[in-house]
């Protein structure tokens, strides 16, 4: 670990806390198996329409038989339409991580408006939001969620919608408490009393001070968004053209792969979730612990 | 991990001893008591039940309202109906009439009520209970929710004498002779103000049929026993049992366990899978359904005004022909359908023998999408720079395409159709809903291509109806549209073959009205998919299928497959208590395992605990 030699000013200093932070974050070996299976996945689900042909998807060009085991020709067997399991878990991994992390980015906006928002200014405007956060903690978000995506035309920006609207007042509530923390802080009172307004306090001040625990807090949300968008693709209300892994589950249920003993068709879209939600779980715990170094000492 | 020498090893068997003694003696009693509380079935040794797997809920048990398959099928069991149809080939049989005549302008039907019925609580079955059920169709909009249609064109039904209904009506009608509808007895129903309201969940249900519906939960099963007082004689099974389950796999698994007897709606994958299994037997049968694509023609009301929002240019029949050029109908049933269905035609499945009609060579529109892409040139649809083709108007030929978003029969037809339009120059974009919203949308015309499809019955009238002018919605709402047609032509046919008696002459008329529908090219018939069930063959020998040729168990139109099902003997001899037996067995294994957890954690602990001392 070379040091930045010399580090002086602010692109030094924040250099040096990334170095830092790296440090911490490497020395736990969950959260370096998470970093690397997610970072696998990512760059084969970016690779997909290079590394396979697309056209393969099409129900009306596929050639395999339906519903074959897993054989040297089709790795993980075919579907219900003669498509390539494999391939199709690949694509899959596409929209759920899409879906996922426009969705737990949605959330993190509200949250973070709604948090900063109602820390900062307190008052009449504090009460109604906290009360409107209250409001979303206490409903159940899948009926929500589900309640939305019957209502609104099924695709994959209402998905994004559904999940993204209840899912934010854990985020909201953070943000407020870590916002009420920074502003008690001598450097905001001077900010302030040097007439600075609410845009720089916020913007300038109070915002890079929250941001790393959003960012944290963000990371944890994509694992709990993309389970949420395979459970409302599960139910049938995803767009059943769109291929991910809770639809591919869902037409393994529809076409009756249970009773085939269709193992290939349920599993590789299952372990696809698991992996991919405990890789960002694992992810998030510890950027928690490096942004945060008051849960350093608890976790050793 | 020293462990005290001397005390625990002496401590731990007793401390086991003592609990699983204890447990034991606590679990016996229990499981005595449940063999006891089931003895009433296993002691009436040697009675069948007959358990039927269903994946639909029952919308209503009141015989006015309900119209779900899983309904109508529970109300033929437990109702009368005048006439039914017979289990061989769909011909119409005596039913609760004997006989039947008509006046010579056949404006007037004579019904001869069977004599010596009685319903199940001892009151005898009379004219008047018919006359009373039609006319409160008649008179009470809500009753006529389920079956409205039949008694539309009803002047008058009376009951002369306690063997006798005449029924009038307004012009001609050649479905007089099939009216399915329910009859109810009038001293239970009369009390009844409300029948919107009435659930009729009283049980067991006062009715008259082979069966009487005993015990309800909703969501659960619906329990019938057989009527040993049934005209016909008594059904062979003593009970029926419908089950629901939430999904088919479910259902499925439940058949190869032994649970139940008999499953319905299977999958061609899920019928696969159940062949050459242990025990179990698979009946393919041919199905009474029609899929269908629904293209939006000029959608209008009854008063002639345009409504919804189909596109302009699917008002050109040459646009609508074009496109079923376009479909690989062989495809469809051999990908979608796994081979197991029959390649759209006319309009009436080939279940149906008589009025099954498939465009001859000439008139027939083969898949090629050179020839569709042809026409679509010659009509004068250009594509244009970037391959789209666009109307007259310039708008591009871009359709929404309504699906059922739980179907993933609607999710391949979708796919397939969406790629082999864009070989047209032809947009399609998929558009999947929930059930109610296709309903919605295909009422209001609100869709440019919709999937549709209906279960015919052996009389072809209702629909055939479903195209008539007459049938498209009301200003004010209500109306049970299908494609809009409302083709002149096709109304004259339509009327034409519901004044026609002669069967022949029918028949002719019928083939002429769908060769007219198949012209017009408003609703493309893709296939008529097979009812696929499967049954338990080591408690049912077989059943009688509808029609006897390529039949089928459940969806009858009558009550032939559970009336005349043939339990074996193995059946016969297992007592109905097995089911009980197993529980005990399950709760005293139970038992002992937690016996030996608890024995060995307070092993442990007394362990622990010596061990600190």
């Amino acid at each position: 670990m070379s040091a930045p030699p010399n580090p002086t000013g602010a692109a030094g200093r924040r250099l040096a806390a990334l170095a830092e932070g790296w440090r911490v974050y490497r020395a736990d070996r969950g959260g370096l198996f998470g970093l690397a299976v997610l970072s696998l996945v990512v760059v084969l689900a970016l690779l997909a329409p290079v590394l396979t042909p697309p056209a393969e998807l099409d129900v009306t060009r596929a050639g395999g038989a339906p519903l074959r085991p897993p054989s040297a020709e089709n790795w993980l067997g075919t579907d219900e339409s003669g498509r390539s399991v494999l391939l199709l878990t690949w694509w899959g991994a596409r929209m759920s991580l899409l879906v996922g992390l426009s969705a737990a980015v949605l959330s993190m906006l509200i949250g973070t408006v709604v948090g900063l928002v109602a820390a900062h200014f307190g008052g009449w405007v504090s009460t109604l939001l906290l009360r409107l956060t209250d409001f979303f903690l206490v409903l159940p978000a899948l009926v929500l969620a589900i309640a939305l995506s019957t209502v609104l035309s099924r695709g994959v920006l209402t998905i994004v919608l559904a999940i993204g609207v209840t899912s934010w007042p854990q985020t909201a509530r953070l943000v407020r408490a870590q916002t009420l923390t920074v502003e008690t802080r001598p450097y905001i009172e001077r900010a302030r009393a040097l007439g600075g307004g609410h845009r720089h306090l916020l913007g300038k001040h109070v915002l890079p001070a929250v941001l790393p625990l959003v960012f944290a807090t963000t990371t944890l949300t994509v694992a709990s968004a993309i389970i949420a968008e395979s459970t409302l693709s599960f139910l049938g209300l995803g767009d059943p053209a769109m291929i991910s892994w809770g639809s591919m589950l869902k037409s393994a249920m529809d076409t009756g792969a249970v009773t085939a003993g269709a193992w290939w068709y349920l599993l590789p879209p299952g372990l696809g979730i698991a992996v991919v939600v405990l890789s960002f779980t694992l992810c998030g715990r510890v950027l928690e612990t490096v942004l945060n170094p008051r849960l350093r000492g608890e976790r050793r | 991990m020293g462990v005290g020498p001397s005390g625990a090893p002496r401590a731990a068997p007793r401390a086991l001893l003592l609990i699983l003694t204890l447990l034991l003696a606590a679990a016996v009693p229990a499981a005595g008591q449940s063999t006891r509380s089931a003895s009433p079935e296993a002691d009436s040794g040697g009675e069948v039940t007959l358990r039927v797997g269903i994946q639909q809920e029952f919308d209503s048990l009141n015989p006015f309202l309900g119209f779900s398959l899983a309904s109508t099928s529970v109300f033929r069991l437990i109702y009368p109906t005048l006439t039914t149809y017979g289990a061989e080939d769909f011909s119409v049989v005596p039913e609760l009439a004997t006989d039947w005549k008509s006046s010579a302008d056949k404006l007037s039907w004579t019904f001869h009520i069977r004599q010596g019925v009685h319903w199940s609580d001892g009151e005898p079955v009379t004219a008047g209970d018919v006359a009373y059920t039609f006319n409160r169709m008649m008179d009470d909009p809500a009753a006529a929710t389920a079956n409205g249609n039949y008694v539309e064109g009803f002047t008058s039904v009376t009951a002369p004498d306690d063997r006798t209904v005449v029924i009038r009506t307004t012009s001609p009608q050649a479905t007089m002779r099939s009216i399915a509808v329910p009859i109810v007895p009038e001293h239970v129903w009369s009390s009844v103000d409300d029948v919107a309201e009435f659930a009729n969940q009283r049980m067991p249900i006062v009715g008259n049929g082979p069966f009487i519906a005993t015990e309800y939960r909703p969501q659960q099963f619906l329990t019938l026993r057989a009527n040993e007082d049934f005209w016909r004689g008594t059904p062979n099974v003593d009970r029926l049992r419908f089950v629901n389950f939430e999904n088919s796999d479910a259902a499925v698994q439940a058949l190869r366990k032994g649970e139940i007897d008999v499953v319905r709606d299977l999958t061609p994958t899920q019928f696969d899978a159940l062949r050459g299994a242990e025990n179990i037997r698979r009946v393919r049968g041919k199905g009474r359904r029609f899929y269908e694509i629904v293209l939006n023609p000029g959608a209008a009301n009854s008063a002639g005004e345009p409504i919804g929002t189909g596109h302009p240019a699917l008002r050109d029949p040459r646009v609508r022909r074009a496109i079923d050029r376009a479909i690989d109908r062989e495809v469809l049933v051999e990908r979608v359908l796994g081979g197991y269905g029959t390649v759209g035609a006319g309009y009436l499945p080939p279940i149906f023998e008589d009025y099954y009609w498939t465009p001859p060579p000439r008139a027939r529109r083969p898949f090629s999408i050179e020839s569709a892409n042809r026409a679509l040139d010659e009509a004068g649809y250009p594509r244009g720079p970037d391959g789209a083709r666009h109307g007259p108007a310039g708008r591009p030929l871009d359709f929404e395409f309504v699906l059922h978003g739980d179907s993933s029969t609607d999710a391949l037809v979708g796919e397939f159709v969406k790629e082999w339009l864009s070989r047209l120059g032809i947009r399609v974009r998929l558009r999947p809903v929930s059930d109610n919203q296709v309903n919605q949308r295909t009422t209001a015309g609100d869709f440019d291509m919709v999937v549709s499809g209906w279960s015919v019955n052996p009389d072809p009238d209702y629909v055939l109806r479903l195209q008539t002018c007459g049938a498209r919605p009301k200003p004010g709402g209500g109306g049970l549209p299908d494609s809009f047609l409302c083709d002149r032509r096709y109304d004259e046919l339509y009327a034409r073959q519901l004044a026609e008696f002669d069967h022949s002459e029918r028949v002719e008329l019928v083939e002429r009205a769908q060769r007219r529908f198949h012209r017009m090219a408003t609703g493309l018939i893709l296939f008529y998919p097979n009812a696929l069930e499967a049954y338990r063959s080591d408690r049912f020998a077989g059943f009688m299928l509808q029609p006897t040729e390529g039949g089928v168990i459940t969806a009858q139109q009558g009550y032939w497959g559970y009336y005349r099902a043939r339990p074996t003997e193995q059946a016969r001899a297992a007592s109905g208590g097995a089911g009980y037996r197993s529980a005990a067995f399950v709760i005293v294994g139970v038992a002992l395992l937690g016996a030996v957890v608890l024995a060995s954690v307070a092993a442990r602990r007394r362990r622990t605990a010596e061990h600190r001392e």
